[in-house]
């Protein structure tokens, strides 16, 4: 026998050993490292947020390794799988199929940004019977009857219905009356075209709001002299700007200042993080944002201190957007799942999931950690940030508030 | 009624004023398929290096710390063109050579599929090099002017006050300028008569001692050289990243063939007609379609004049 034939014979033993469970049953029940998907822009137009996505998920798998990884299987390591989606739908749908054929051992994930990415993402996880965790806001997603994904931002519709009213109340506290008439410019992207559409059907008129321009585009603009011609012919009290493109917001912010109503002389209120990236102060001056909202999914507010200094010293990340955040919570809630049931597969921890009851919410804001039979999580709130002297502050919820909201008066 | 004045007028002002620059970037890319017939997908990422070069000369090599911000990045980006001249120049000598000019005959249809090939492999390494290289985050050639404007009016009493950015309206004098001084060189200048030679019947301008091979090389790096100029001249009042080419790349072609392949005024005007269309057409369809608009505008141009507008009946170069 030569010595290859030994060693393979040898070889050959041991795996058969393994096999019938005679080597050792802790090892066969408990592996080394369990792992984790993250499907993300990591190329073209949206790879941005998805570098930040994935710092936030490195941070929380790096926190949950360090104290002990998962006690239930017997402090095995999380390990991150990345995926990148692309900046297309067809992209993202592409790397879903590969992630669900290649890495059948995932036992969760979270992504993939967009809306519309999220969407196609998950027609193919849930084939796959994946348990998927998302940022994303389009109400489409939890609408469809799918078991296997959860949503951890209040849906667009939902934000939209929380952020109004308090819109309302900061303009009404600030000029002792309420915007009569309003604008929308919205690109067409899932979440965007989620946010407005409460809004267009009946939600404004609730509110005494009349829509006096309601223009929709095709992101990325080339030039934005007709959107915001259309907000200087009528003047709105208030305008609603919904971007998912940085350009974008940009170039509609730039027109603003250019045609004298920048500088929330006309207020404006967004929905989503695009227009609160760090990134918008490299591509315009910190006064032509002064004064801007946004009503996001979740923020890194009060309570966070020590997790957004961790990320500025480790990434150079000056504020924690939700991308960080999100995706931050979404290991742990992924961590949660594998403790409570107690195996690395994703049926178990899909069904650990859906069963998961941990009380109030420490990252996402408000509400529980907990997802209702739609896979939303369980009265999830909102945060709304003003960009002021240059940083975007929380101004609400009050509990997590870091400063007051101001509404112009001019 | 003034109110539409209005809108029209400052719907023509951003439609002249994109229509520029995208015609500077056309004159770029019809400078090439022109002289050498190649169809170089790696145009709009040419694009992006020149937005790279001229924003890493303003800010990292210290031309705003000189120049200031305001006449800053125009010197930047004066400077940008010869660099990607040399660049294209480079690229053309050690890959594109070897698939066009007198190396073709032995190449299957010409060397066109191993051109197609190369220059799409080409724009992959550029894209993806580009992010190692520079990141995926936005960067953008930060001034004053690209959110501040002339205010033209009131034209009409008290209304119709019409807005030109500034970042934008100088960006067009500049493109003009930069094609006024191409097309003397091409009309004018020995070099741009062997350009010319050598668009029209390589083989006759090898006979009279022209050194084909050559004019191609400079008529790729000049390609490349103005494309870098348009770029740079975009990134004042554009944020980009790694792979924005790909968003013009297509209105460039566009813009050739609307004007006529192989013409470069054809180029320009192809480039204008693009900007026109794309803000005029907001006036009467929704926003969204405005890039449909483009290509339905594209569509009829070639279903009424397939040669476009000046065709092969003015020039060639």
């Amino acid at each position: 026998m030569t010595t290859r034939r030994i060693v393979s014979a040898g070889v050959f033993g041991i795996g058969a050993l393994a096999a019938l469970g005679l080597a050792g049953p802790a090892q066969a029940q408990n592996p080394a490292e369990v792992k984790v998907g993250l499907l993300v822009p990591l190329s073209g137009l949206y790879a941005r947020p998805g570098q930040v996505m994935k710092m936030g998920a490195e941070m929380a798998i790096e926190h949950i390794n360090a104290l002990g990884g998962i006690k239930a299987l017997g402090g095995a390591k999380l390990k991150l799988v990345l995926l990148d989606s692309g900046d297309t739908v067809e992209k993202a749908k592409n790397a879903a199929q590969r992630m669900v054929a290649q890495e059948t051992d995932l036992v969760a994930a979270s992504g993939a940004y967009l809306s519309s990415f999220t969407l196609a993402v998950t027609e193919v996880t849930e084939r796959a019977e994946l348990p998927v965790l998302t940022l994303s806001y389009s109400d489409l997603i939890t609408d469809r009857g799918f078991k296997y994904v959860f949503q951890t931002s209040a849906t667009a519709a939902s934000q939209a219905r929380q952020c109004l009213p308090v819109m309302m109340q900061v303009a009404e506290k600030a000029t002792g009356q309420k915007p009569k008439t309003v604008a929308i410019i919205t690109d067409n992207t899932g979440a965007s075209v989620a946010s407005v559409k409460p809004m267009r059907e009946g939600l404004l008129k609730e509110h005494g709001l009349n829509l006096v321009v309601d223009e929709t585009f095709t992101p990325p603009l080339s030039d934005a002299t007709p959107l915001v011609q259309k907000v200087r012919a009528t003047r709105p009290d208030l305008l609603f700007f919904l971007p998912t493109v940085i350009s974008d917001a940009k170039l509609v912010l730039e027109k603003m200042n250019e045609f004298g109503l920048g500088q929330a002389r006309i207020p404006t209120v967004s929905f989503g993080i695009a227009i609160a990236e760090p990134e918008m102060l490299r591509t315009m001056s910190p006064e032509l944002l002064q004064g801007v909202m946004s009503c996001v999914g979740s923020w890194g507010s009060k309570g966070h201190e020590k997790l957004i200094a961790e990320l500025k010293s480790k990434y150079n990340e000056p504020w924690m957007t939700q991308n960080a955040i999100s995706t931050y919570a979404d290991m742990w809630v992924i961590a949660a799942a594998l403790e409570k049931s107690g195996k690395a597969d994703k049926a178990a921890v899909a069904e650990a999931l859906r069963t998961l009851d941990l009380g109030p919410s420490k990252y996402y804001p408000g509400g529980l950690i907990k997802f209702d039979d739609k896979g939303r999580r369980v009265d999830a709130g909102l945060t709304i940030l003003q960009w002021q002297n240059g940083i975007p502050n929380t101004v609400y919820p009050p509990d997590l508030a870091m400063s007051e909201a101001v509404w112009s008066k001019k | 009624m003034t109110q539409l004045v209005e809108n029209i007028l400052q719907a023509l002002a951003a439609g002249l004023l994109a229509g520029a620059i995208y015609g500077l970037m056309c004159v770029g890319l019809g400078l090439i398929f022109g002289v050498m017939r190649v169809i170089n997908f790696a145009h709009g990422d040419f694009m992006m290096l020149g937005m790279y070069a001229a924003y890493f000369l303003f800010g990292a090599l210290g031309i705003q710390a000189v120049a200031g911000s305001y006449g800053g990045p125009y010197l930047a980006i004066v400077l940008a063109g010869p660099l990607l001249f040399l660049f294209g120049y480079a690229v053309h000598k050690t890959l594109i050579a070897r698939v066009t000019g007198t190396r073709t005959a032995q190449l299957e249809g010409e060397g066109h599929y191993a051109q197609l090939i190369l220059t799409l492999g080409i724009a992959l390494v550029i894209q993806n090099g580009g992010q190692m290289l520079f990141g995926s985050e936005l960067h953008s050639i930060r001034t004053p002017l690209s959110s501040s404007a002339w205010e033209v009016g009131p034209l009409w009493g008290d209304f119709v006050s019409v807005f030109v950015n500034k970042s934008r309206g100088i960006a067009a004098l500049f493109s003009l300028a930069t094609i006024i001084v191409l097309a003397l060189v091409i009309t004018r200048s020995r070099l741009g008569k062997s350009l010319r030679a050598a668009a029209d019947n390589p083989e006759a301008a090898t006979y009279m001692g022209i050194d084909v091979d050559r004019a191609h090389r400079v008529a790729f790096a000049l390609g490349v050289g103005i494309t870098g100029i348009a770029g740079g001249l975009l990134a004042t009042n554009y944020p980009f990243q790694p792979y924005i080419g790909l968003e013009y790349v297509i209105v460039m072609y566009a813009g050739v063939v609307l004007g006529g392949m192989g013409s470069i005024i054809g180029a320009f005007w192809g480039g204008m007609t693009i900007g026109l269309v794309q803000q005029l057409s907001t006036l009467i369809l929704p926003t969204q379609l405005q890039n449909a608009a483009i290509f339905v505008v594209f569509l009829l141009i070639v279903f009424l004049r397939p040669q476009g507008f000046f065709g092969r009946v003015v020039e060639r170069t």
